[in-house]
């Protein structure tokens, strides 16, 4: 790394070598059985340098390619974006734990046998259901050195399992994913078939839906379709370009006050933790929404400089791509309703868990409109069935704004960290 | 290479092995409004191993290649972790094969300055309207080359050239934000996104009129698609459930999906076919080094076969398709659509829209995702149809249906078939984008489930 950075200063004003290297491995099951044990070893290095004021950037599999790299950044640079930025020097960095040496000792036969403890489980108690199952372990290092003198790095680990069973009759399937993840090794088999458990228990029995306006829950496995869209919202890109609803909105209300939303990297063990950004700026607190008031927006060092701010070590990166602003853990801080409570409340309504199609409506403008995939009717306060063939249609600002409770049990869902949401009314379309 | 692949593959114990190695080099541009935020050369070289035992298999991707000999080693080892059950592979005679690219203008011949002035051409034109907020231009060419060699002796070398060019003009009245997208480019040179200055014009045509409708109010309707989304429809309504990977091992599904099951009426014709130059899912051997070939999904409205990997295909004692592909090195073949399509019929679309007294007509594309039964699919915009005329403009709805129900209300098909190309691709099991194309002619659906407030 420090060759490339050196050669690279031959003919630039800056420069930034970013480099990762990941192992991975993964064990599957396909239709109830054990069916693949698969590995990666992967590694790459991407190459940012400033040349007369303008950016530049390549990238390689490969770190003897040198020559490739400062060439193809240098041509590049000619063509780049003005920098708003100087690439920082060292600072302080925060401890943040996102590395367990407990996962490089995770056996491939204990990875196996969490796998057969929740597929049997399953099947215990319904068995013409056929399960999928993926038991991963990751180990990655990142490591970043540039001309203002910052060399840092550090290694990441990751453990995940995610199960998907599925039922298929005549005029009627089934399909109930769940997935636990974290930089954390936890043994989840046993959470995870627990809940695909409650929900097929759920879903075996149907109700009906009519046309209308409803009030609805949101479990937290179906709440990113609505912070996915905010996320977007407060991306300083969006902002950037004024096509986020919320550009000029800071300091005011955005949503309903019971609402309160902080990014934070330096969350121990959550799956977007590390100690520095993709740029090497120290991760840091950020509050997003505080009493329904938006506090900030996501930046990297060049959509900053760009609006005149400070970065808030937002820059998303791989090794192939220039930075970019990303959210980090983003979490949703819990409320003080059960879900219990949420469901006697409702006279008719509905919850939804999964669906189909999010994210492919008007996105900039906080619109979605998605078929249940999984959902539920809910009657006089008690869960009555499943619900098929509707489709439910609103904005996230709107939702938002008409937040009645929520919950008090939070959990991971990917990154996001959300407890369940009970909303006035959504669009219901059958 | 050849002779190196072989030798390793000749020094592991296994019933079936197989590597695959790819070199890449792609140039990119992307433009957000007036900023250039992406200009990059990039190049990645790597592999995929698989190695089959009895009941399993072990795939291991890399990029160091000096390391191959003890990687083979580890997947042969572990690809007798799996003990039940049988895998076996569809027969298929080893080839040895050298295929060059396909192109007229190949782009590593244009220089830096003349993709940068071309891009920035079109983004200009995206970015020239009154009520345009901003754009979104991305520019990519990708030289790909595939090695595919197994242990039964087949050599596959094939070089991919794929050019894109997606462009999207942003329009914003107020808080009423709206936009509009054309692609342009599959497998070829950089023939394929010269000339393109009427899409760009188009975009922003449309970014801006989308701005004056009306959003959409949910409910049932008899719901006209252009090509662009009868192609969708194709791919998310019945094209996933061909693929033979979700039910080989799913009794349930298989009594489901027999063949000659009746799907819809005789004018409906779905087709899967690699092998069309230039569009997005072309090839000619899939990852698995298995011939790609046309194959009819449905026919006269009914079930006539599906989308295989050799291992599928062996299963259900049904010819291999060559339809698995992976999207890169980093994961295993799977089974994948290719160049999805629904056959052309007779009415034009005039025809189709002249008896309706109250319907929908959707066009352009936004998205599409089914869980095998249900499906949607995103329009970018759309109209009312009243008495058989087009009239206002309406936004921001997402169609829905059921497969097994939805396929049988489509009572009309245009004689217009056109195949598209999306900058995006197929997302299935992690691996997404994979370059495909999808198309049909217009099409006419009895009471679609339409979502909207």
């Amino acid at each position: 790394m420090e060759e490339i950075l050196k050669r690279a200063l031959f003919r630039a004003d800056e420069a930034e070598v970013y480099r990762e290297d990941f192992e991975n491995a993964t064990v599957s099951f396909q239709s109830n059985r054990l069916k693949s044990i698969d590995n990666s070893f992967g590694q790459g290095t991407g190459l940012r340098i400033i040349k007369n004021g303008k950016i530049g950037f390549s990238s390689t599999t490969n770190l003897q390619d040198a020559d490739f790299l400062v060439t193809s950044a240098i041509e590049s640079s000619k063509f780049g974006q003005p920098a708003f930025f100087k690439l920082p020097a060292t600072s302080k960095i925060p401890q943040v734990r996102c590395f367990d040496g407990n996962i490089s000792l995770i056996s491939t036969e204990q990875m196996i046998g969490e796998g057969k403890r929740a597929i049997d489980a399953i099947l215990k108690e319904f068995p013409s259901f056929q399960c999928e199952a993926e038991i991963d372990k990751t180990i990655a290092k990142t490591s970043i050195l540039n001309s203002s003198g910052l060399k840092v790095s550090y290694e990441k680990t990751f453990y995940s399992f995610s199960i998907y069973a599925f039922l298929a009759e005549e005029g009627d399937f089934l399909g109930i994913g769940e997935t636990q993840s974290a930089c954390q090794y936890k043994d989840a088999s046993k959470v995870v078939a627990r809940k695909v458990l409650e929900k097929i228990r759920l879903a075996r029995r149907r109700a009906a839906i009519n046309r209308g306006v409803y009030p609805v829950i949101f479990t937290p496995k179906a709440m990113p379709v609505i912070l996915s869209l905010l996320k977007r919202g407060i991306n300083g890109k969006f902002i950037q370009k004024k096509v986020s609803p919320l550009f000029s909105k800071l300091n005011t209300q955005v949503s309903s006050s019971m609402v309160n939303i902080v990014d934070d990297a330096t969350f121990h063990y959550g799956k977007a933790s590390r100690p520095v950004d993709g740029e090497g700026v120290p991760s840091r607190q950020n509050v997003i929404i505080e009493q329904g008031v938006l506090k900030n927006f996501v930046y990297d060092l060049q959509t900053a400089g760009l609006m005149g701010t400070q970065t808030t070590a937002n820059a998303a990166r791989e090794y192939d791509s220039l930075p970019s602003p990303s959210t980090t853990n983003f979490i949703v801080r819990e409320g003080e309703l059960s879900l219990a409570e949420m469901v006697k409340d409702i006279k008719e309504g509905l919850i939804i868990d999964q669906v189909i199609g999010a994210g492919q409506s008007n996105v900039l403008m906080g619109e979605f409109s998605v078929n249940l995939d999984l959902g539920f009717k809910v009657e006089q306060g008690k869960i009555k069935g499943r619900i098929k063939n509707a489709m439910a249609t609103a904005n996230i600002y709107e939702l938002l704004k008409n937040v009645v409770g929520i919950g008090k049990e939070a959990e991971f869902v990917g990154s996001t960290f959300t407890p369940p949401f009970y909303f006035a009314r959504i669009n219901i379309a059958t | 290479m050849k002779s190196y692949f072989f030798s390793c593959l000749d020094k592991i114990k296994a019933e079936y092995a197989e590597i695959r190695y790819e070199e890449n080099v792609a140039t990119y541009l992307r433009w957000i409004g007036k900023e250039l935020e992406t200009i990059g050369i990039s190049r990645e070289k790597g592999g995929g191993i698989r190695v089959k035992g009895k009941s399993g298999w072990s795939f291991l991707s890399f990029n160091n290649l000096d390391n191959l000999p003890s990687y083979l080693t580890l997947a042969a080892r572990q690809s007798l972790l799996p003990q039940n059950g049988a895998v076996k592979l569809a027969r298929v005679t080893p080839v040895t094969k050298i295929i060059p690219g396909n192109f007229k203008i190949d782009p590593r011949q244009i220089d830096l300055e003349e993709k940068h002035k071309l891009c920035l051409s079109y983004n200009q034109i995206l970015l020239s309207g009154p009520e345009v907020q901003t754009s979104d231009l991305r520019y990519v060419d990708l030289r790909t080359v595939k090695y595919f060699v197994n242990s039964e002796g087949t050599y596959i070398q094939q070089e991919r050239f794929y050019t894109l060019l997606g462009m999207t003009s942003i329009t914003r009245r107020g808080s009423n934000i709206q936009s509009a997208h054309e692609g342009v480019g599959g497998v070829g040179g950089y023939e394929l996104v010269e000339n393109q200055e009427e899409k760009a014009e188009k975009a922003v045509k449309r970014a801006t009129l989308l701005l004056d409708a009306e959003p959409a109010t949910g409910g049932r309707y008899t719901v006209v698609v252009d090509p662009e989304l009868s192609g969708v429809f194709a791919h998310e309504a019945f094209g996933h459930l061909s693929e033979a990977d979700f039910l080989f091992e799913n009794e349930r599904l298989l009594n489901i999906m027999k063949p000659g099951r009746g799907f819809g009426s005789e004018i409906l014709n779905i087709v899967d076919e690699p092998p069309i130059p230039g569009e997005g899912g072309f090839y000619l051997y899939d990852d698995e080094g298995v011939a790609a070939s046309k194959t009819y999904l449905i026919k006269e409205g009914k079930l006539v076969g599906r989308l295989h990997s050799r291992e599928t295909a062996a299963k259900l004692g049904e010819r291999p398709t060559g339809n698995a592909r992976a999207i890169n090195y980093e994961y295993p073949p799977i089974v994948r659509m290719s160049n999805t399509y629904i056959e052309k019929g007779e009415k034009t679309k005039e025809e189709i829209i002249s008896n309706i007294k109250d319907g929908i007509y959707a066009r352009g594309f936004r998205g599409g995702q089914t869980n095998l039964e249900m499906f949607t699919f995103a329009p970018e915009e759309g109209y009312l149809i009243n008495n058989g005329k087009i009239t206002r403009r309406i936004r921001d709805f997402n169609l829905t249906g059921n497969i097994f129900t939805t396929l049988s209300r489509i009572d009309a098909v245009g004689n217009d078939l056109i195949l598209f190309t999306g900058p995006g691709g197929c997302g299935k099991d992690g691996q997404s984008p994979l370059p495909v194309s999808t198309g049909g002619p217009h099409l006419r659906i009895k009471e679609l489930v339409v979502g909207g407030r």
